[in-house]
């Protein structure tokens, strides 16, 4: 079991609404859709690679087969994935800090929500709704979602700085060079494996020294 | 649909997993320590899969009941009738629900549509897609790539909201940037002062390398954990 995978963290929360409640749910979601600038909070999370919000309603689990019992729900369920940098209570503390109002939005018709703000009453709740991962992989372990955008940025200013240099002379070149450094500087992060965040990160290295070992 | 945003695709499954056992060990329990069994960063079935931006299977036991205290509106309002009788206050009390089967979740995240990346999926891992839901109910019928994507259409959930914090290029674009960022730091640092003429050599020297339009390589593994 991880919930980690390099410096991505995976959260799965499941938590009941009522089926009436889900319907208003799934209204404000869509008007979010509609308007992507209502997610400006989010986007300030810089820390989240993807996250989802996916609301089951009590009929709806999936039934595939006769001899599967069909499930005899009193809720719906809201399902909440995310991919994140950072420890959990580094993330769940800026959810409360820099968009409460939003949270509380998404969340507040959830049955026994008990809002974001205090702290406590709102981590307690997540832990109790939260279902560890038991297989979590990131295609760049080594990188945050800030290094991927600062690297697609930092790829586009290079080609273009490589291409208008190819025929200036070396002043020319050493003065462009500068001014490219000067523009990718908040770009230019070193990206190593993750510092030990928690004992389970600490338990998954030593999982992979001894697979690396392969059987005594 | 809420699945999509931008080129990236946000695929939710919940597979049923049989209720009955192996020996002592229940399927689900089976389930679960295979996926355990799965090799971590690079050596993951999952870094096989193209375009697989981050993804995760966990097992669904159970929905939880909602024993903490909370301030959702309903509950509230009931609250006030425990003035009356107490029998009025225990039904504010949410309900039990318990879900009748345990399911396999996978979630994940990539580049494309569902479709193309369920089919590279198939033809990258299709002994470890066995293995893992060998146990789901009706999995029994899938034989190849078409019976897997109308399996995980059959699973699939639709998201409500899909909101996306990194870029949805292409995983081969991300990879390339990641390394491409990785060598300029390098690279920045060990020849700070240089000449002007002897820099221009060394950069040259330096795009040569990298060729920064090259997507295929030099680049990063899917999955690489090691700089």
């Amino acid at each position: 079991m991880s919930n980690i995978a390099g410096k991505a963290y995976a959260m799965n929360v499941i938590t009941p609404i009522r089926w009436y409640m889900a319907w208003i749910n799934k209204l404000i979601f869509w008007a979010a859709n509609r308007t992507p600038s209502s997610l400006r909070g989010l986007v300030t999370l810089s820390l989240i690679h993807y996250a989802r919000w996916v609301i089951i309603d009590r009929w709806k689990f999936p039934h595939l087969d006769p001899s599967q019992p069909k499930e005899d729900l009193h809720y719906s369920y809201m399902l909440f994935f995310s991919n994140f940098n950072g420890s959990w209570d580094q993330y769940v503390d800026s959810f409360t800090f820099a968009i409460p109002s939003g949270l509380d939005l998404f969340w507040k018709k959830n049955v026994r929500y008990p809002k974001s703000v205090p702290l406590t009453p709102f981590h307690d709740y997540i832990r109790h709704n939260q279902i560890d991962t038991d297989h979590y992989y990131n295609a760049y372990p080594l990188a945050s979602s800030n290094d991927v955008k600062s690297a697609k940025h930092l790829k586009q200013e290079l080609i273009a700085f490589d291409q208008g240099v190819r025929d200036a002379g070396p002043e020319e070149f050493l003065k462009k060079y500068h001014a490219l450094l000067v523009d990718l500087q908040y770009d230019l992060g070193d990206m190593q494996p993750a510092p030990i965040v928690s004992l389970a990160t600490q338990a998954v290295d030593a999982r992979r020294l001894l697979d690396a070992r392969g059987p005594r | 649909m809420a699945n999509i945003s931008g080129n990236a695709y946000a695929l939710t499954a919940l597979s049923p997993i049989k209720n009955g056992c192996i020996g002592e060990i229940s399927y689900a329990d089976e389930v679960q320590d295979r996926l355990h069994g799965l090799g971590v960063c690079e050596d993951s079935p999952l870094a096989k899969v193209p375009q697989t931006y981050l993804a995760r299977f966990f097992i669904l036991d159970d929905v939880f009941y909602e024993s903490t205290p909370g301030c959702d509106p309903f509950c509230n309002l009931l609250d006030i009738l425990s003035i009356f009788k107490d029998r009025f206050r225990l039904l504010t009390l949410p309900r039990e629900d318990h879900l009748k089967s345990r399911y396999l979740v996978f979630s994940s995240n990539f580049h494309g549509d569902l479709e193309t990346y369920l089919r590279g999926m198939w033809s990258a891992i299709n002994a470890d897609i066995k293995r893992i839901w060998e146990h789901c109910v009706a999995f029994d019928g899938v034989r190849d790539a078409e019976g897997f994507i109308t399996y995980i259409k059959r699973c699939r959930l639709t998201a409500n909201l899909f909101f996306m914090g990194s870029t949805d290029d292409s995983l081969e674009e991300q990879l390339k940037a990641l390394y491409l960022k990785q060598q300029f730091v390098k690279f920045a640092v060990s020849h700070q002062g240089l000449g002007a003429a002897e820099l221009q050599e060394a950069f040259r020297v330096f795009i040569e390398r990298v060729q920064p339009n090259r997507l295929a390589a030099p680049t990063w593994r899917p999955g690489q954990s090691i700089p």
